[in-house]
């Protein structure tokens, strides 16, 4: 990886030019009222050249599938050390009349910054499917990334050929599952050193239904809106084991039973607790989420409800739509965070180190700040490089009547969030940072996807935003920030990022975590590159890697500010 | 079940008519303020006999899913006491665990394949609670437990678990006791 002084020469401008304003700050770290921001996006998509539009059914959404949206990927699919980009696209819909069968893309990242559209070159332009998801995973672990794209429809398994072109392996490998399918997650349920996959789905719905649907549900008396999900059919979730590269539906046998029929919609696999094997978070629209205790031997246990990660506060369900995982609250234990329908909270769930969670919306101030727009995808994501995690979460309402309405639930397109972590301590925890965030959060559009990744490797992460029926977002990250490090782990087949995969990071006494997950946010895949801020640390104490087999990489005494190489069973390699 | 009481209606109605029709040819009758004959009324309160007997009905096994749960939750509770007793800490955790989601079961009305049928229900408009959720008393579809009832036993539920680490004899007769009332309090008669 080619070191870029470009990067940190602007950081270091940059934190002069801001050093004033931070110098200005009111002693303890209380703020008085809106305090300087030293955050910074500007949306690059276009000149960078990532254009493709994201079609979403009809102008008045009139079906849910409509304004559902897609997620999005990074993903390193020709190992060069630069990002590349995948972007899920939908149709385009007059009435019942199909427009255009939207085209996904995958773009290549170059070295000067820009992005090549190689989608017809590679074979992944999406078969004419309608998308919802991208999970990114070395599913035949051959070294290098392939990316699994649901669909309304059927599924697509693009098996990289490693030579910059893709197959479809979908139908052969058993997971075309057709339907409404949505988040999914890859992981190694079953702890056989093989990735088995997870699939949500929606509503049990036809494309003949979408098609013929016109606005049936009364919005407070003033609108039409689309109808649902309440009052229609739940589609049930799959659970796909990897027999040999075979997928062999073992739902029920893994006792991961979508009894509700639960409106799945975002997915994440992690050891929640903290007992080596992988647990499953599913988040439900409408109903109650679902936590898949992993029992052992790829035999799971529905715990949500008593774990307290199924409802909110109240005991109520809530519209899921997205979830972030991570310790966002600085005290060791993963937390959850999951995004809902507008006029309600985002939920924190703060992870007690046992399994169990405490709802803590209220109390770290996220809960009031998600309260009136509607979330979609979120990470959780270090963007100023303070060594704690920051929120994003995006935004925006599936009805577009509500803007001749705006005293009620405000409007369709809405700016998307940007939640600053204050730093353990600190109450509220959070702060709604988003209006000092630079042009990239002053934009509006009806976002859904969110993932972050470091598109310059210039140390600090990145953000992707899918927006209905208008190009993402691709907001690069200038924010003056503090020390970092990426770790690129790099299993012993050669894949970069191997699902499962759990980064540790000591320094100045503090501990931080990531691990590697394909699905999460909203049907959406991050850089698998894990990024630590460091603040002021310039010398890392450890670091520890985490393989998916349970061996361990342990380096200690690391230089900050570089992407630090880790080998399985081998080098370590850090370039700055 | 509602479209088999429709069938059934039907078929009464039509037997009624044809019966009145048979019975007497209309130019023998002088004419009369139309009246519904009373075989229909009888017939349709016989339907509406069922149809408040299906609504009981629904309570009732409502009462009794939850029910099932405060006895397992009893059995439970019981084999925690045991194991903690006989300093089976592994035993002791599997039955708290137990408990809780027995807890979190009554707190739901069930597990989540009540939930598909709750679903099933509101999907063809029957809502048990109509006046109850339009109030924000019930969630909707819900039976007995109230929104209020459903966050306290999803509370206990949840410091149950909690105690599953260390499980203490004491602290888990307490918190049942309060899962106790809030069953009592709900399932009590009257309701």
């Amino acid at each position: 990886m080619m070191s870029r002084p470009r990067g940190r020469f602007v950081l270091l401008l940059l934190a002069l030019a801001v050093a004033p304003g931070l110098l200005g700050r009111p002693p303890g770290g209380v703020a008085a009222e809106a305090p300087p921001s030293h955050f910074r996006f500007i949306d690059i998509g276009a000149q960078a050249g990532v254009r493709r539009a994201l079609l979403a059914g009809r102008p008045g959404k009139d079906h849910l599938l409509d304004s559902a949206g897609a997620g999005a990927a990074f993903l390193d699919y020709d190992r060069d050390g630069r990002l590349d980009i995948y972007l899920v696209n939908g149709w385009s819909l007059d009435g019942s009349r199909i427009v255009e069968r939207g085209r996904h893309a995958l773009y290549r990242g170059l070295p000067d910054g820009t992005f090549a559209d190689v989608t017809e070159r590679a074979g992944v332009g999406g078969d004419g499917q309608w998308g919802a998801g991208a999970f990114v995973a070395d599913y035949d672990n051959d070294g290098w990334p392939d990316i699994l794209v649901t669909n309304f429809g059927r599924n697509l398994l693009y098996r990289n050929r490693g030579d910059g072109t893709f197959e479809n392996v979908a139908a052969r490998a058993g997971l075309e599952s057709p339907g409404w399918n949505t988040g999914a997650a890859w992981f190694d349920a079953d702890g056989d050193d093989d990735l088995d996959v997870y699939i949500a789905a929606y509503i049990a719905v036809s494309m003949d239904h979408v098609l013929a649907a016109t606005r049936t549900l009364g919005w407070k008396g003033v609108e039409m809106v689309a109808f649902g999900p309440f009052g229609l059919k739940g589609a049930p979730d799959h659970y796909f084991r990897n027999d040999r590269g075979h997928f062999v539906d073992a739902t029920a046998e893994a006792g991961l039973e979508d009894k509700a029929l639960a409106f799945g919609f975002a997915v994440r696999a992690a050891d929640v607790d903290g007992d080596g094997d992988v647990d499953l978070y599913v988040a439900n629209d409408s109903d109650a989420n679902y936590l898949y205790r992993n029992e052992g031997k790829g035999v799971f246990k529905e715990v949500g409800a008593w774990a307290g990660c199924a409802f909110d506060e109240k005991g109520s369900s809530q519209a899921s739509m997205g979830v972030a995982w991570g310790d966002v609250t600085g005290d060791g234990p993963p937390d959850l965070l999951v995004t809902n329908f507008s006029m309600d909270f985002s939920t924190l769930y703060a992870g007690t180190g046992d399994g169990l969670f405490e709802d803590v919306s209220r109390a770290t101030g996220i809960g009031p700040m998600t309260f009136r727009p509607m979330g979609w995808g979120t990470v959780f994501a270090d963007l100023d490089n303070d060594a704690d995690l920051d929120i994003v979460v995006a935004q925006g309402h599936i009805y577009p009547q509500i803007d001749a309405h705006q005293e009620f639930e405000g409007t369709y397109a809405q700016r998307n969030l940007l939640a600053e972590n204050l730093g353990r301590g600190q109450r509220p925890l959070f702060r709604d940072a988003t209006a000092q965030a630079g042009p990239g959060f002053e934009q509006a559009f009806s976002s859904r996807g969110v993932a972050a990744g470091d598109i310059d490797n210039d140390g600090d992460l990145d953000l992707l935003i899918t927006n209905l029926d208008a190009p993402p977002s691709l907001l690069r990250n200038d924010s003056p920030g503090g020390s970092w490090l990426t770790v690129v782990p790099v299993g012993r087949s050669g894949t970069r990022g191997p699902i499962g995969t759990v980064v540790t990071v000591k320094s100045a006494g503090r501990i931080q975590r990531r691990d590697i997950a394909a699905g999460e946010s909203y049907m959406s895949t991050q850089d698998p590159r894990p990024h630590f801020g460091l603040g002021a640390v310039t010398m890392v104490d450890e670091v520890d890697v985490r393989w998916p087999d349970g061996t361990h990489t342990v380096q200690k005494n690391v230089a900050a500010r570089q992407m630090l190489s880790v080998r399985q069973g081998g080098t370590v390699d850090g370039r700055r | 079940m509602t479209s088999r009481v429709s069938v059934l209606m039907m078929a009464s109605a039509a037997a009624v008519v044809a019966c009145v029709a048979l019975a007497a040819p209309a130019w023998a009758q002088a004419p009369s303020q139309p009246a519904t004959p009373a075989e229909m009324t009888a017939t349709y309160n016989s339907i509406a006999d069922g149809i408040l007997a299906l609504k009981v009905s629904e309570e009732n096994i409502v009462k009794a899913i939850l029910a099932a749960a405060k006895a397992h939750g009893e059995v439970q509770l019981g084999r925690a006491t045991r194991a903690l007793t006989a300093n089976d800490a592994a035993g002791a955790k599997a039955a708290v665990e137990a408990l809780a989601a027995d807890v979190a079961q009554i707190g739901t009305e069930g597990d989540n394949s009540v939930a598909a049928i709750r679903k099933r229900l509101i999907q063809a408009g029957q809502h048990h609670n109509a006046a109850g959720e339009a109030q924000g008393i019930f969630e909707e579809g819900f039976v007995i437990v109230t929104r209020a009832a459903k966050a306290k036993l999803l509370g206990s539920s949840r410091k149950i678990a909690q105690m599953a680490g260390q499980p203490n004899a004491a602290s888990l007769q307490a918190e049942w006791k309060t899962v106790e009332g809030v069953y009592a309090e709900l399932t009590k008669p009257g309701k």
